[in-house]
């Protein structure tokens, strides 16, 4: 593989789970499994995101949250 | 060591349909805030800290006095304890640049003109809200591993982001796992509790009509705000 790596830190304990399931895998390392989990889930969050409409600010909605902010004290 | 984990708007129904077990401990619930006029986050905390409904004195201040206030320690009932460390709590140690910080972008964020310019601005007061946070976290950690009888951690980010992002379910899930990671980090005896929760108005969030508790020993039903000073009385009691 070529591809350009980088390095990231995450907590011990997850790498731990992650070196207790290598052996019921296919991969060769905690790198390699790393990546794959976290390519999976950037891509189902992709997926979500383009077929989940973008919530507009509808002038309806702001005017009604900025009446309650107000009512809240966070907006004068 | 006594420990309260206070989440502004922690919402009952995304604690559960999260599946945040750390927060839900063994027992958990809604609080009864229905004596207040409003879900209003600086009476709420006063209420609490002292045991007593402090609406009228806090209203009395107006709005822009009233995130000023703060509550002689005397008044509280951390005045029970001989080394309590309170961080952030609004009504008594309310970190008053930050937050008059949040509610500026708040107010900037609704009078920008077009998307982009809102897009920008909300950029700005989500990077407020996750900075503080993570310094608070860190402050709450640090107390943690002190020798104080009593520690309270005042979380606002899911109360700040929540008013601008409620509608962004991923940042959601990300905040309330996040949350739910502190819990779980906590061996002491654990008190969580919010406010009150937050409900959508669109893409954004409002305060809902209750707030949410939890702790590892007791069934509290539906307690007001203000009895969760008995609580921490008998637990106090108990270590005694």
């Amino acid at each position: 593989m070529s591809e350009e790596m980088g390095t990231i830190s995450i907590p011990q304990r997850l790498i731990r789970a992650i070196e207790e399931r290598l052996p019921l895998t296919d991969f060769a390392s905690a790198d390699e499994y790393a990546a794959f989990v976290i390519g999976e889930v950037l891509a189902g969050l992709q997926e979500d995101e383009s077929t989940v409409p973008d919530q507009e600010f509808s002038a309806e909605d702001e005017e009604k949250v900025k009446a309650r902010l107000r009512a809240l004290g966070y907006l004068d | 060591m006594i420990v309260v984990l206070a989440i502004d708007a922690l919402e009952h129904t995304l604690v559960e349909s999260f599946s945040c077990r750390n927060l839900m401990q063994q027992f958990h619930g809604r609080t009864d805030i229905s004596e207040f006029s409003e879900p209003r986050t600086m009476v709420l905390w006063s209420s609490f800290a002292t045991a007593q409904n402090r609406e009228e004195q806090v209203l009395a201040l107006g709005d822009a006095g009233m995130w000023d206030f703060s509550i002689p320690h005397a008044e509280t009932f951390f005045s029970w304890f001989d080394d309590p460390v309170v961080i952030d709590l609004p009504g008594y140690s309310y970190d008053l640049a930050q937050h008059a910080r949040e509610r500026a972008l708040l107010k900037e964020f609704f009078d920008a003109e077009g998307r982009e310019e809102k897009e920008s601005v909300r950029a700005e007061y989500n990077r407020t809200a996750f900075s503080h946070h993570r310094t608070i976290r860190a402050k709450f950690a640090q107390a943690l591993n002190e020798d104080h009888d009593f520690v309270l951690g005042y979380f606002s980010a899911v109360d700040v982001l929540g008013h601008l992002n409620f509608g962004n379910r991923t940042m959601m899930r990300m905040l309330y796992t996040e949350m739910d990671e502190i819990a779980g980090s906590i061996a002491s005896p654990l008190l969580v509790l919010s406010d009150h929760g937050m409900e959508a108005v669109g893409p954004f969030g409002d305060h809902s009509g209750y707030g949410f508790w939890s702790t590892g020993d007791t069934d509290l039903d539906t307690p007001r705000i203000t009895e969760f000073a008995d609580y921490i009385r008998k637990q106090k009691e108990q270590k005694a």
